[in-house]
């Protein structure tokens, strides 16, 4: 009896002391794969917004006429965050500036780096580096003639049993002249996460 | 002699480290955590918060207290206005609870820890985070991401903290209930000698009306989407925090108004009826300074033995002393608090009283926690039993004494929050203007810029007799 009882402890101990250190491991995966390791946000829902919205918008008839004979240029205001997940929209409208300009459609200004933007023609004016001559005066650049602007919101619900997580997330494209509204659509995304009966 | 006793004694050390992955401390076990926070607490009501952080107990994330505390240190960090560090803190946790929420409905490691438990007391079991503590985590976040200039983020905040408000008043009535019906099944239980020997706690609960929801939360959420210009949300949650606090002039207030604005000519009929016709005098480019003034600290949970009749079973009754938490009927300064403003004097009304959720929450754990004690008792006098039995004399007083020392009522909760939150607010000509607070014999400068057409917070925390206080303009 008492040898069993010492047995067990040891053996209780030993399963512990291995059990709580896990070993790392490290390995290289695709980037496109699904990835579902929890409910939030994640890189899938990302590319799906991305790729969805863009085809959506590059296929669209009335953009088919804007960019027949030039290449608009459009900035990017930004998607605004109504769900309650801290949410990195900027990378979102990133995917989709990239994937538009890609397309050889459109031409980007890209308010996010205005400031520095101005402070290298600062110093090409100013510095007193920069030959005269060949230094980039101010008042030169272009004006975006479209705004492409957005709103991600979500709707969580959760009990004992399930959570459940349905993300809409919208997208237009204004004139910025005329004030109209030429292009938009939505995505939506539905996410449910049932709770494991038994686990450690 | 002996040796049965050191191998009974393996068995409980192993006990311990197999609720190991998520370990407690024998200092949590055997003095109560609201002992072991006193320190932090006279610190913090000196005003000395960098000092009070270093006293919090360090735990790391196998802890059962590990979260509790991240609150501690993200409040502490709030307080001593290093946001970044309290954000950081915050987010840890709030990523805990998730966590916690996730996880499967029968967990194994939760079985071992409630056997570690049934041998010693609740405080081996992972400190659950209640929904008051929650909301008030996710407002000072909100409050973190404004302060940082984040102003979604702070919304973001406040959507995360109204899921929390929503689930609490369902969560609640569903563990009460679950707790009765179970208890019925277990034990036999006289609770008519419970209820009349457990305080009843109604006076630090309060008038509150709705023990389960925050108002506090509600309101900063109302106050940033009328900053924000969402009108709608805004008029709901200021209707949902008039709900818990009818009687708050400033609410009414707010309330008509939103009502008027947005053209609710339903709803603001019936409000007129109940708090007096609305004068809309509002001139145009004017400022509006919302004050939200926290005060002192929370009440800690007092531990208190509770004398119990158990029927064994041979129906014998026999006395056992169990040790239960409490609420002591609140000790601390409660003076009110006087605003002048433009020679004008503003008098606070409260928007939330912690100690009053605090209690309305122990209450409702209350049937469960009491099980559990009359649980471990058995099981602690089972092992008295076959530990003088085999062990003699020595065994039966090793025993006693532990069963003694380790019997120790669950003080854990969040012990850096305010006592209470009072709210003022006042329409003022933009500019820099400065209000003087005054409690109990204190006066204190508070200098506000305030812009037209826009809303001012100042938020004032009065822990004991240091005054801070901190401006954001919305």
């Amino acid at each position: 009896m008492k040898k069993v009882i010492v047995g067990t402890a040891i053996g209780m101990t030993v399963l512990v002391l291995t059990g709580c250190a896990n070993k790392a491991v490290v390995s290289y995966g695709d980037a496109t794969a699904v990835e579902t390791t929890d409910i939030n946000f994640g890189s899938t829902d990302l590319q799906k917004v991305a790729t969805q919205m863009t085809d959506s918008l590059l296929l669209s008839p009335v953009v088919g006429t804007l960019t027949a004979n030039n290449r608009p240029v459009v900035f990017v205001e930004r998607i605004k965050n109504k769900t309650s997940e801290h949410i990195d929209t900027e990378s979102i409208t990133d995917s989709v500036s990239t994937k538009l300009l890609r397309s050889g459609k459109f031409r980007f200004v890209d308010m996010s780096r205005v400031e520095a933007a101005r402070e290298q023609l600062n110093f090409q004016q100013k510095g007193g580096m920069v030959n005269p001559n060949k230094a980039i005066a101010f008042g030169k650049q272009v004006g975006a003639q479209y705004m492409l602007y957005g709103n991600l919101s979500s709707i969580v619900k959760s009990n004992k049993d399930k959570s459940d997580v349905y993300y809409k997330f919208t997208m237009r494209l204004m004139d910025l002249e005329s004030g109209l509204v030429e292009w938009a659509d939505e995505t939506e995304i539905r996410k449910t996460r049932e709770t494991a009966g038994i686990g450690w | 002699m002996l040796k049965p006793i050191f191998s009974k004694f393996v068995c409980i050390l192993v006990v311990f480290t197999l609720s190991g992955c998520a370990t407690i401390q024998f200092r949590d076990l055997f003095s109560g955590y609201a002992q072991q926070m006193e320190p932090v607490k006279l610190q913090t009501i000196n005003g000395q918060y960098e000092q009070a952080l270093k006293q919090v107990p360090e735990r790391d994330i196998s802890d059962t207290n590990y979260v509790l505390v991240l609150l501690e240190k993200g409040r502490l960090k709030h307080l001593a206005g290093d946001y970044k560090a309290s954000k950081h803190y915050f987010s840890q946790a709030s990523a805990y609870i998730d966590e916690q929420k996730l996880k499967a409905k029968f967990q194994v490691s939760k079985g071992i820890q409630n056997i570690g438990a049934i041998i010693s007391n609740d405080n081996a079991i992972t400190y659950m985070v209640p929904d008051y503590e929650q909301s008030m985590m996710h407002s000072y976040q909100a409050l973190n991401y404004l302060y940082l200039d984040d102003h979604e983020g702070a919304l973001i905040e406040i959507r995360k903290a109204n899921l929390v408000q929503r689930a609490a008043l369902k969560n609640n009535f569903d563990t009460i209930n679950d707790a009765i019906t179970s208890l019925q099944d277990d034990v036999e239980l006289d609770w008519q000698s419970i209820s009349a020997t457990y305080p009843e706690m109604e006076d630090v609960i309060g008038k509150v009306k709705n023990g389960f929801q925050n108002a506090y939360t509600f309101y900063i959420s109302a106050v940033l989407y009328e900053a924000s210009g969402e009108l709608n949300d805004a008029y709901i949650d200021y209707k949902k925090a008039l709900e818990i606090y009818p009687d708050n002039q400033y609410l009414q207030h707010d309330v008509l108004k939103l009502a008027s604005k947005l053209g609710m000519t339903d709803d603001l009929t019936k409000l007129e009826k109940r708090f007096g016709k609305y004068n809309n005098n509002e001139q145009k480019s004017i400022g509006q300074v919302v004050v939200m003034y926290d005060q002192g600290l929370v009440e800690e949970r007092d531990e208190m033995v509770l004398r119990l009749p158990v029927y064994t079973s041979k129906d014998e009754m026999r006395f056992y002393s169990i040790s239960l938490p409490v609420y002591q009927q609140s000790n601390q300064f409660d003076t009110s608090a006087q605003l002048d403003i433009d020679h004008k004097t503003l008098e606070f009304d409260q928007i939330v009283k912690v100690d009053a959720l605090a209690a309305q929450t122990l209450k409702s754990q209350l049937p469960s926690l009491i099980t559990r004690q009359v649980i471990r008792l058995i099981a602690k006098e089972k092992m008295r039993k076959k530990m003088s039995k085999e062990g003699g004399d020595v065994g039966n007083i090793i025993a006693n004494l532990y069963n003694l020392s380790s019997e120790r009522a669950d003080t854990r909760s969040w012990l850096t929050l305010p006592q209470s939150s009072n709210i003022l607010r006042a329409n003022l000509t933009p500019g820099k203007h400065s209000l003087s607070l005054k409690v109990g014999g204190i006066n204190k400068q508070i200098n506000v810029d305030v812009k037209a057409n826009r809303i001012t917070l100042v938020n004032i925390i009065a822990t004991g007799n240091h005054i801070d206080y901190k401006t954001v303009n919305l």
